[in-house]
């Protein structure tokens, strides 16, 4: 088991926390934020390789790392991003609809 | 391999300090640091086009909306249709100025009162997402507000004493915005 591996699955762990324990709207977005960077960086972290370079073409390369997660996970940061402006124009419409962003009170306004 | 652990180290630092923070504003500069952290680990991680969507995107865009939306969010949007001293939007006077300063203190909003003039809002430049239009009709002021809205009930209860005032729900579309 390789150390940086378990350290950044340490990362998505923490933001999955972060995710339950959040009281507030925008903290619990921004926690989501951290466990998709966290996962780009897990991806990452499977596909390297001791001593390998960049994999571009051109010159004489003995050992490159893994291209297919990197080519995945620049997708999943653009698609990390517009969840986040989608989720934070529907925090604002909450916002002028309850006068409030706990979930708490949310909640208890329903009913 | 050791600068990754060591920047990996200090990612579970700063993600720590967001998850059991307080203050909004805080969380999103510390966030804006571990994109940055994230981006440099992609580098070392020998993913040059990750690092520098990660840049642009993590560190600078997403931080930008979130302070957009916390500035946003504390807005209490008036459209003033009237001209006398009832609601005076420049010296932040009048009765109904009151009674609206009032109602926003007690959700902690920051009241923005706009004059509506035909000259001054035109084109993509219009006040979008208006909370309240004041009309007058009479000797009576119409508040006009959303139905959706709950917080309008409190202002409901608020301007009962007050016999200049009526309270007009109306539906969203029919808002005049």
């Amino acid at each position: 088991m390789r150390l940086d591996i378990l350290l950044s699955f340490v990362v998505v762990l923490i933001g999955i926390y972060g995710l339950t324990i959040s009281k507030n709207i925008i903290s619990s977005i921004i926690s989501l934020n951290i466990t998709q960077a966290a996962v780009v960086l897990l991806f990452l972290s499977v596909g390297a390789i001791e001593g390998g370079e960049a994999p571009i073409l051109g010159g004489f390369t003995p050992s490159i790392v893994d291209p297919i997660p990197q080519a995945l996970m620049i997708t999943a940061i653009v698609i990390g991003a517009s969840i986040t402006a989608m989720s934070l124009m529907l925090t604002i419409k909450l916002f002028h609809y309850y006068g409030t962003l706990s979930w708490k009170e949310i909640i208890e306004r329903e009913g | 391999m050791s600068i990754i652990i060591y920047l990996q180290i200090l990612l579970i630092i700063i993600s720590l300090v967001i998850t059991f923070g307080k203050d909004n504003l805080n969380m999103v500069i510390f966030f804006s640091v571990f994109s940055l952290i994230c981006a440099s680990l992609y580098y070392f991680y020998r993913a040059p086009d990750l690092a520098l969507a990660e840049a642009a995107i993590g560190s600078a865009i997403v931080p930008l909306i979130f302070i957009i939306t916390i500035s946003k969010q504390r807005e209490f949007m008036v459209i003033c249709n009237i001209e006398d001293d009832f609601i005076n939007p420049k010296s932040k006077e009048g009765e109904g100025y009151k009674l609206l300063s009032d109602f926003t203190d007690y959700y902690n909003l920051k009241l923005v009162v706009r004059e509506n003039k035909e000259d001054t809002i035109y084109g993509v430049f219009r006040v979008r997402n208006v909370d309240l239009s004041v009309k007058k009709k009479k000797d009576k002021y119409i508040f006009e507000g959303k139905s959706t809205s709950i917080i309008m009930n409190k202002l409901v209860q608020m301007t009962k004493e007050c016999s200049k005032v009526d309270i007009l729900l109306v539906e969203e579309e029919q808002m005049d915005d």
